[in-house]
């Protein structure tokens, strides 16, 4: 009986073993429902997965083929793409990617480059947008979804200090909206105070009006300077007339009027006639008569392929797709921010979504992230010093001055 | 003399067949344990970055990560966080998880319900005990805050506020964790002779006497056991840190894993993320080496 037995877990253990082993990777890319094969695509969680998940069926049905979506938070986004970067044989066909990762990952060789797989960009995108797309001619992004930076308001707490969206001009009329809110018990300006990356970028904007910037034309840091302390100095009076909150409190905040003011992105509110909150583009201008730069900045999430993928064509296939000017349109009444005249201009689309106007003009004139390969210890460093500089741990010249050395350090190598 | 030569030839076979039996175990935990921590070892000594390391191989830097990291005042903030964090929560966590086993093992009726009650907690995986206490103490719409509001007391940005933050990240630690130590201390109260107790009784011991002379002396391995599992755990704390703070406000709430997650593992900068868990490990192993070695003796 005893022998029975084990004969019996030997040969279980044994059709185991076989049964986990005997896939390969050519069946792995079969369909298992009688599809064609399937396309892997790792996407940034939230309305920009949302957005691309809704258009796939149709792709799916044409071309018999089967779209798995793995949708991740920004940060495990961009592990998730390096990590499988490794392998020879990669997991992924598509993805999305943050433009501020796009030198570390065309530098190391994570992306497909999409000139030679035969696409290219057409003129109806915004050509700001597409600025970071390009390696020598070749191109290895599409700028997809068009976040950029804006400036999330209360209605009734910005027209209670006597302004409306078309009479904010400058940053002095932002301190003063939050200051007056403030004197009326609410909170002012709101930010996002959780995490290295959400300090910095709530800040750029900020710095960029100021005509500051943290690198120089040779991507050699810049942050030490007097257009930085000036930044600096205003951002610290204007979020003391309000305090750091998460993402979905802030939202909530401006929503509610707890809140007045803040930096947001498209994708977190669509705002509508009847809504309470709105936002506008910043006009770039510290005072009423200062220079206006460009200020908005960008959080564009681009797509690609990976280098790796073992579905080049038909991933071109279904980017092109995804790039497709109708198909794009198509998106916006589910919260799409194509980086398109035709999308955003459309009178059609403007009826219905008027703030499309303002991010129309916002993609025109935006700004990207340094494209530097360090960008990600970048921004910890400065972000460690700027969270030191708002608690009141070090002194705005101590904390840039080190945060100074330290990226010099870093861009040193 | 061929007798006693028989005799140890079977103290041999006994000793090769134990060592034959042990063996999967050992190939199994040196796979498992070892061989990682050499990985980690060997990284640790070199400039490894996960996609610079497609185009060009890491190169060998002896110390460089170590002295970068032990003279970074930010990982030496860490630390201190870290190390703080760890006594106050296993402080915290064994003086109230002993406490309710006490209270529980005292009652006539409903232990089982109780039991099942305090257990839940921590039966929770952290994310949702982090994103529920995130709600709760949320500045907006957080009851805590609503609560303190309608009884005329002063109400806080938990999280984002450097006064409060490390505190909250604590509570919630001990909150989750305390059930822990109560299940464990409370198996071992299980486990006391009634005999001494009623000895210590007829000879007029007060219930302070009790608990000094009779609990704590039986169930001291529990204690300890308890205490450096938790000191263990507390001292890898990440997902809450990670979910609630991110080391933040101002580095008041890095603990160590959470610095190496922001400076070593997101930026992919593995070498210096390795030689960050190799000082880890030795601090670890420094914290529970009283344990270690009383189990080895």
């Amino acid at each position: 009986m005893k022998k029975l037995f084990a004969s019996f877990l030997a040969l279980t253990t044994a059709v185991s073993l076989t049964a986990c082993g005997g896939g390969d990777s050519q069946t792995a890319q079969s369909g298992d429902d009688g599809q064609g094969e399937t396309l892997n695509l790792i996407l940034r969680a939230g309305t920009y997965a949302d957005v691309i998940k809704e258009c796939l069926p149709a792709f799916e049905e044409e071309h018999n083929v089967k779209c798995e979506v793995q949708e991740l938070s920004e940060s495990d986004l961009y592990s998730g793409i390096a990590l499988d970067a490794i392998n020879a044989d990669g997991s992924y066909d598509l993805c999305m990617v943050d433009g501020s990762w796009m030198a570390e990952f065309t530098e190391n060789g994570v992306l497909a480059n999409l000139s030679e797989l035969g696409y290219s960009l057409d003129d109806d995108i915004i050509p700001a947008t597409t600025s970071i797309c390009y390696v020598d001619d070749d191109v290895y992004l599409a700028p997809y979804y068009g976040n950029v930076t804006v400036m999330m308001f209360n209605k009734a707490n910005v027209e209670a200090a006597g302004y409306d969206a078309s009479s904010i001009e400058s940053l002095d009329d932002i301190l003063e909206i939050c200051q007056k809110a403030q004197a009326d018990g609410k909170k002012g300006f709101i930010y996002r105070g959780d995490g290295q990356n959400n300090l910095v970028v709530d800040f750029l904007p900020i710095l960029l009006s100021y005509g500051g910037w943290v690198v120089d034309e040779n991507n050699q840091p810049t942050v030490n300077t007097e257009e930085f302390k000036n930044a600096m100095n205003y951002y610290l009076e204007l979020i003391a007339t309000g305090e750091a909150q998460v993402k979905d409190d802030l939202i909530a905040s401006i929503d509610t009027g707890a809140g007045t003011m803040g930096v947001g992105w498209p994708g977190w509110y669509t705002p509508t006639a009847d809504s309470t909150a709105d936002y506008i583009a910043l006009k770039g201008t510290a005072t009423d008569s200062s220079e206006a730069y460009n200020a908005n900045v960008y959080g564009i999430w681009t797509i690609g392929i990976p280098a790796n993928s073992q579905n080049k064509e038909l991933a071109t296939e279904l980017l092109t797709y995804l790039m497709d000017p109708a198909v794009q349109k198509s998106t916006v009444a589910s919260g799409g921010v194509p980086c398109r005249y035709s999308s955003l201009q459309d009178p059609e689309i403007l009826k219905t979504y008027p703030q499309y106007e303002v991010v129309c003009q916002a993609l025109e004139s935006g700004v990207y992230r340094p494209v530097i390969a360090e960008w990600t210890q970048f921004y910890t460093t400065l972000g460690t010093e700027m969270d030191n500089i708002i608690n009141g741990v070090k002194t705005v010249d101590q904390g840039l001055a080190d945060a100074q050395s330290q990226l010099e350090e870093l861009m040193a190598g | 003399m061929r007798r006693n030569k028989q005799l140890s030839n079977a103290d041999v076979q006994t000793r090769r067949f134990g060592l034959s039996m042990i063996s999967p175990t050992i190939v199994v935990l040196l796979i498992m344990t070892a061989y990682p921590l050499l990985f980690t070892l060997f990284y640790s000594f070199t400039d490894y970055n996960l996609l610079r390391n497609l185009r060009q191989p890491a190169e060998f830097i002896a110390l460089k990560n170590y002295t970068d990291l032990l003279t970074d005042p930010y990982f030496q903030q860490s630390i201190w966080n870290t190390v703080k964090f760890t006594i106050l929560a296993v402080i915290f966590e064994m003086l109230i998880g002993f406490a309710v086993a006490l209270f529980v093992n005292s009652l006539r009726r409903g232990q089982k319900a109780m039991r099942t009650l305090l257990l839940l907690p921590y039966l929770l995986p952290t994310v949702t005990v982090a994103l529920s206490w995130r709600m709760m103490l949320s500045p907006n719409y957080g009851i805590v805050n609503q609560v303190l509001q309608t009884l005329g007391l002063p109400v806080f940005n938990w999280f984002s506020d450097i006064k409060t933050a490390f505190g909250m990240l604590v509570l919630i630690d001990v909150w989750q964790s305390a059930p822990f130590v109560f299940l464990l201390l409370y198996a071992a109260l299980q486990s006391v002779p009634q005999s001494q107790y009623e000895a210590a009784r007829i000879d007029g011991a007060s219930r302070i006497k009790i608990l000094f002379y009779v609990t704590i002396p039986n169930i001291k391995n529990s204690l300890a056991l308890c205490a450096l599992l938790r000191t263990i755990d507390s001292f890898r704390l990440f997902d809450k840190v990670n979910l609630l703070t991110g080391g933040g406000p101002a580095n008041s709430t890095s603990t160590i894993t959470q610095y190496l997650y922001n400076y070593g593992i997101s930026s992919l900068d593995f070498g210096f993320g390795s030689a960050g868990a190799i000082v880890m490990t030795i601090l670890v192993l420094i914290l529970s080496s009283v344990y270690i070695k009383r189990a080895i003796q």
